[in-house]
């Protein structure tokens, strides 16, 4: 039976492995587009996204309907927007609500352009700093027949790009990065490139200007970023893309100066599956704390104690759209923090339990309300942290050390004690009475 | 359509000059202007690496010109000094003033760098000249390697601490309680143990005579008052208050009776059995 269930589901599941790579947080796109911009110069990116299961609605930037959200419910769980030339939208569309929406659980995608409309501001706000209006990227290296502002750029290695992609073509407008971490950048500029303005070689004197001016200088360098992605504290994510072109069937079908196809596609590809929480999609699924030779946790803990710690953790896998137990974070950390953290230990994975993390340690001997804390953040990860309230309290008057060899003087002269008693009630009332009765038969004759 | 097109522009391209770079020289000079170190150097072979400290002055001079006899000097788009950090992967970029001729001259004063200088250590940074133009092919130069003075680490947010592994806390625990060695413990034990010696030891000489020891009227008395002491003993080692209380008052109702009994029977024996 086993054997015909298998043969029979696996090539079902080899197809829906194909078809549903679904992502951890729901499947409604909402896609804003230009109306410069035909949705048919970007079919094979739309069309990659509905294969994967996404139901993708498509709408104007001055459309009310549909709205992104509805009374302050978001109304999809992923926008994209490639509105690049946009300057005004519609009513529900303000950098206040896209920046609500990422703290509802949606996704955001966004793809910029030299010009400066509300998206400028709002990458802003995500610490990009975007050159002046008007300066896209330009690279004279490598030479190539494209003009210089159609850029092939190499993919850096980052857990979020498939290693060995081929660089992609991109055209549109660098950004520097500030040092918040929560950015990731995904796609470095060459470091020949620079953001000018220019369209021929008199334009030479206006960069150095630029750079003798002041301010912020010239955007030049690898130290720019292309495509940066931005994981925001409820682990939402959203990717700002300096030039929608990158997405374009265009670019993906175009070749590289060596004659090998683009990587456009497979970079594309793996963007969107960084935004829509597919890949490095993690959670903690539940903790539990207990004292050693205890299952259940308890009420409270007393100092001194050896209590154990266990974190189940949850990796979502794309391909069977389900949170599978993870057992690969080798430098998650617990801590037992009271204003400060009193102890600060490794949390390893258990071998031969997959997803399990568990640690045993000594509780410290103060007393009061301790936290189990564990804050795991790193690059392009979903954040992980919880915390757990528990007081810790003094020993009772009886769980003090006994039976102490410093008060064995103290305890035999108790026990001399007792048994001096029961050894007087019982001779006093075992007694001899002779010596009476002579005295008292001796006056009586008198 | 767009296939020829770009055939075309490659055509073009290719018949495009090349770029050369003319007599690139330096000069390394100190705050009172003396010179240090000064060497026009070729783009085929890399000069030893160069030093500067805080109060030198870094000066570059070479000429772009287009490849073959004769070439004039051109003035490209881009040209840009780049210095990179291989280790730390900092880097930064400068660009150089170009004459129309094509003459280029860069200084670098370290008494007041340039912001384009990056982040240093003491790792060298690796110095390229970028040329690029809208007409000519472009072309990268790896001029020499330059070491400066290391400057302050680029800054931090303060989060960045929560994305690295942090430091490993260990609570230092208040030391063990100390106890006195057992051996003092003990003799203090059978010091206070020592009046029973001489009391058995009186007793042994005087042997006073205790007939009714074993008499049944004492005998419950006894047991019951040494049942009490056990009762005792239990509670040091484990009950708690509740229950001895419980347990005591439940010997307590036959101690009482056998008490009754055995002092009435002493004290028909006090009396003569009368």
């Amino acid at each position: 039976m086993r054997l015909f269930s298998s043969t029979l589901l696996f090539p079902l599941v080899a197809l829906a492995r194909l078809v549903a790579a679904k992502s951890s947080s729901g499947d409604s796109v909402l896609v804003l587009l230009d109306p410069s911009l035909e949705k048919e110069n970007f079919s094979i990116f739309f069309n990659g996204l509905e294969q994967r299961g996404y139901a993708l609605t498509f709408r104007a930037p001055k459309d009310a309907e549909p709205a992104i959200a509805e009374y302050d419910v978001p109304s999809f769980s992923h926008v994209i927007l490639f509105t690049p030339e946009s300057k005004s939208y519609a009513q529900d569309v303000t950098p206040q609500s896209l920046v609500g929406l990422l703290s509802q659980n949606t996704n955001l995608l966004i793809a910029m352009s030299p010009k400066q409309t509300l998206l400028t501001s709002l990458a802003a706000e995500f610490s990009l700093i975007l050159p002046p209006p008007g300066t896209p990227l330009i690279s004279h290296h490598p030479a190539r027949a494209e003009p210089p502002t159609v850029i092939p750029v190499a993919v850096p290695q980052s857990p979020l790009v498939r290693p060995g992609t081929p660089p992609v073509w991109f055209s549109g407008v660098p950004h520097a990065l500030n040092t918040n971490p929560n950015l990731v950048p995904i796609l470095r500029a060459p470091s020949e490139s620079f953001a000018a303005d220019s369209n021929d070689d008199s334009g030479a004197s206006m960069l150095v200007d630029a750079t003798e001016k002041g301010g912020e200088g010239l955007w030049a360098g690898s130290q720019m970023d292309l495509v940066t992605g931005f994981q925001t504290s409820h682990n939402t994510r959203v990717v700002f893309a300096g030039g929608v072109e990158l997405f374009s069937d265009e670019f993906t079908k175009k070749e590289l100066p060596n004659g090998k196809p683009s990587g456009n596609a497979q970079f594309a590809r793996d963007v969107v599956n960084w935004v829509f929480q597919e890949s490095l999609a993690l959670r903690i699924d539940h903790t539990t704390h207990h004292r050693v030779n205890e299952t259940v946790p308890g009420e409270f803990y007393t100092t001194n104690d050896q209590i154990v710690y266990t974190a189940h953790i949850s990796a979502y896998n794309p391909r069977t759209s389900s949170w599978e137990p993870f057992s690969g974070l080798t430098d998650l950390q617990l801590e037992f923090t009271m204003l400060d953290p009193h102890v600060r230990i490794a949390l390893p994975p258990v071998a031969g339990s997959p997803g399990i993390y568990e640690v045993q340690f000594r509780a410290p001997d103060r007393h009061g309300v301790f936290k189990f804390v564990v804050d795991w953040r790193r690059r392009g990860y979903t954040y992980l942290q919880s915390s757990t309230t528990v007081p810790v309290v003094p020993p009772r008057h009886n769980e003090y050390p006994r039976f102490l060899s410093a008060a064995w003087p103290y305890y035999a002269g108790a026990m001399s004690t007792s048994a001096g008693f029961i050894l007087f009630a019982a001779l006093w009332l075992a007694g001899d009475v002779k010596g009476e009765r002579k005295v008292k038969k001796g006056t009586k004759t008198e | 359509m767009f296939v020829i097109f770009s055939w075309l522009l490659l055509a073009a391209s290719v018949q495009a000059a090349k770029l050369t770079l003319q007599s690139p020289r330096f000069t390394i000079s100190s705050s009172n202007a003396t010179t240090l170190r000064t060497e026009t150097f070729t783009t085929t072979q890399k000069p030893e690496p160069l030093t500067l400290s805080s109060s030198d002055t870094f000066k570059l001079t070479f000429q772009i010109t287009e490849e073959g006899e004769g070439g004039k000097g051109v003035q490209p788009h881009q040209t840009f000094l780049r210095f990179y950090d291989g280790v730390s992967g900092e880097e930064g970029i400068q660009p150089i003033r170009v004459t129309p001729g094509g003459k280029a001259k860069f200084e670098l004063n370290m008494a007041r760098p340039p912001a384009s200088i990056p982040p240093t250590t003491t790792d060298p940074l690796k110095v390229t000249l970028i040329l690029g133009s809208f007409v000519h092919e472009p072309v990268k130069y790896e001029l020499f390697d330059l070491y400066i003075p290391a400057s302050q680490p680029p800054p931090q947010h303060a989060d960045e601490v929560f994305f690295h592994t942090r430091p490993v806390i260990e609570h230092t625990f208040h030391p063990e309680q100390k106890l006195p060695p057992t051996m003092i413990s003990a003799v203090f034990a059978c010091l206070v143990l020592s009046p029973w010696v001489v009391l058995l030891g009186l007793w042994a000489k005087v042997s006073p005579s205790v007939p009714h020891l074993f008499s049944p009227s004492v005998v419950p008395f006894t047991t019951l008052l040494g049942a009490f002491e056990l009762l005792l003993f239990w509670y040091w080692v484990e009950l708690n208050l509740g229950q001895v209380l419980l347990y005591g008052s439940l010997l307590a109702v036959p101690t009482v009776f056998a008490g009754k009994q055995a002092l009435a029977k002493t004290g028909e024996w006090r009396q003569g059995r009368s």
